[in-house]
């Protein structure tokens, strides 16, 4: 669905991406496991328009993309839940999800979607009218990947949706992103937590300073002695 | 039965436009009419920079030279063509406009305080074409002799009749920066403000709205401009400079920055407050400076954020208050639990 080729992609003089590739597959949870720095909020945001690759390219459904701008990215279909949630503190969580339909104009859809929201994220339920800054963490993170799934995308990309969560919170929401999977959700998925990804995920690119260090199926990937070292914390 | 709160609304309506048509005739001289009408023009540049920096988060400093340029647009068109005040407004608005769209261009490479500093630049350029284009606008001389308007063979040649005018166009300018924030612009306005990223992420095109905000602080402006100078028939650069931007800035944050009623509440407010304090001189410099910073640190919504949050821990309903959107008790203990 999605094929990243050969990206590099900088901040200003820093060479944040060194030229990675990969391949998201229609119906899969893709994860990208790295630590901090490794590269993969920089490989997301790049994939959703919000900076842009000084080489290589990215095609969605054989079409590139890499030169649009965010708007016109998710307009494409890749809905984006930005790192650290970022839903809009003074908008009501009914608002919020409008939001997320900005691009949309099938008003009688969107009531739906929203009303299917509500179903599918109960923590939001009874609180339409509340402001979304008044949310707790967990439901700031419901609201961000609601919002997201407003914009109907093809391909949902998540940046590091179970940072700074309870623990109990982050098996809910890896719970959430294998549910939205089942029925059919395309994902891509920047985590820390590998060990949580990993578990849920079909494939895992594994990234170090801004290059592909291992690229493998999810399950050889869990069982690969590197990885359990460094990212699965085991001895 | 009647919702009684509709027919207190009604009764608070009725007052309302009571004293707006009966201010004129009941004011105890022309002078204190003249003040109102300085503060309407005000107000139509406090909902200028209500709407770019209040909603959508562009700091612009550059007011003073949109004013200056709808004022001189109606100055030379009239002065040289005799063209009526009735053609200058749109003219006024459309030029303002546009030179608040070439403005936003540069501005969509920086962010926050760099924003501020681009804006005075610009600003300043304006007033130094104002000040050394002597050719097209005599300079600091000014340009004097701009004709009073005439409305159906009825001279509108006092501050009494002018006071009509302004009004309406006030009123005007209120409604459509009402209609801006409640739909999908300022929908777009606001979360750009809040967060840009994920504005972007949800599909909002920032550049375009970031323009578009300009663009309309320039509008509002530059009518503002071209009712001061056919009120006023002599404007010189020395109104337009970067003071007067400091001075719509002061008002709009005093009354409430983000909400279109601080724009009056600072409107009318600070002239009135002004002119209380008259004597004081330049220290009314430092009195802005005073106002400004203590409102930001201790009252960042300004009067109107101050009645909200009364209104929020009383639970005293102003009359133009919009429901609350978030009960008090919902605030003090949201729910950390989760799902």
């Amino acid at each position: 669905m999605i094929s990243v080729n050969n990206i590099h992609t900088y901040y200003g003089h820093i060479h944040a991406v060194k030229g990675i590739s990969f391949e998201v597959r229609q119906g899969e949870i893709t994860a990208l496991i790295g630590a901090n720095g490794a590269g993969k909020s920089t490989t997301i945001k790049t994939i959703c328009g919000l900076l842009h690759p000084r080489e290589g390219s990215i095609l969605l459904d054989g079409a590139p993309i890499h030169k649009l701008s965010a708007d016109k990215v998710v307009r494409l279909g890749v809905g984006l839940v930005p790192e650290g949630r970022r839903v809009f503190p003074v908008l009501t969580v009914d608002e919020n999800l409008d939001m997320g339909a900005y691009h949309r104009s099938d008003q009688a859809e969107i009531a739906k979607d929203k009303a299917q929201m509500y179903e599918t994220f109960p923590a939001l339920k009874g609180r339409e009218k509340q402001l979304a800054g008044s949310l707790s963490g967990g439901e700031q993170q419901m609201l961000a990947i609601a919002r997201a799934l407003m914009s109907k995308p093809k391909l949902l990309a998540m940046d590091e949706p179970s940072l700074g969560l309870a623990p109990l919170l982050v098996k809910r929401v890896f719970e959430i992103i294998a549910d939205l999977n089942q029925q059919g959700m395309t994902i891509l998925l920047s985590e820390q937590n590998a060990r949580g990804a990993l578990k849920i995920a079909h494939q895992g690119i594994v990234l170090e300073t801004g290059l592909v260090r291992f690229a493998d199926d999810a399950a050889s990937l869990r069982s690969n002695a590197v990885i359990q070292r460094a990212y699965l914390g085991a001895g | 039965m009647k919702n009684p709160s509709i027919i207190i609304k009604g009764v608070w309506v009725a007052i309302g436009t009571l004293a707006l048509v009966a201010f004129p005739l009941v004011a105890p001289n022309r002078y204190v009419v003249h003040i109102v009408n300085m503060a309407g023009l005000y107000i139509l540049l406090s909902l200028g920079l209500n709407l770019a920096m209040g909603y959508c988060g562009q700091i612009n400093l550059a007011l003073g030279a949109f004013w200056g340029v709808g004022a001189y647009t109606a100055a030379l068109l009239n002065t040289h063509f005799g063209v009526p005040i009735w053609v200058n407004l749109p003219i006024g608005m459309v030029f303002a406009g546009v030179v608040g769209a070439l403005i936003a261009l540069p501005m969509l490479k920086v962010r926050s305080h760099y924003l501020a500093l681009v804006t005075i630049g610009l600003a300043e350029t304006i007033n130094i074409i104002l000040v050394n284009e002597t050719w097209l606008t005599q300079g600091p001389l000014g340009i004097s002799g701009i004709q009073m308007p005439t409305l159906f063979g009825i001279a509108i040649d006092g501050d009494e009749r002018f006071y009509y005018l302004i009004l309406t166009c006030v009123l005007i300018g209120f409604l459509v920066a009402r209609q801006i924030v409640r739909h999908r612009i300022g929908r777009s306005f606001i979360a750009i403000r809040d967060d840009e990223v994920a504005a972007k992420a949800m599909g909002v095109n920032a550049a375009y709205y970031q323009i578009l905000a300009n663009s309309i602080a320039g509008v509002y402006c530059g009518a503002a401009g071209v009712l001061y100078a056919h009120l006023n028939t002599y404007i010189s650069p020395d109104i337009f400079e970067f003071k007067s931007a400091l001075y719509v800035l002061t008002m709009t944050l005093v009354g409430g920055m983000g909400s279109l009623a601080g724009s009056f509440v600072g409107g009318l407010g600070l002239p009135i407050t002004q002119e209380l304090l008259r004597g004081i001189g330049n220290w009314e410099l430092v009195g802005y400076g005073i106002a400004i910073m203590l409102v930001v640190l201790f009252f960042p919504g300004g009067v109107i954020g101050i009645t909200r949050r009364l209104q929020e821990s009383s639970g005293i309903r102003w009359p133009w208050a919009r429901k609350p959107t978030v009960e008090p008790s919902q605030l003090e203990e949201p729910n950390v639990s989760g799902p």
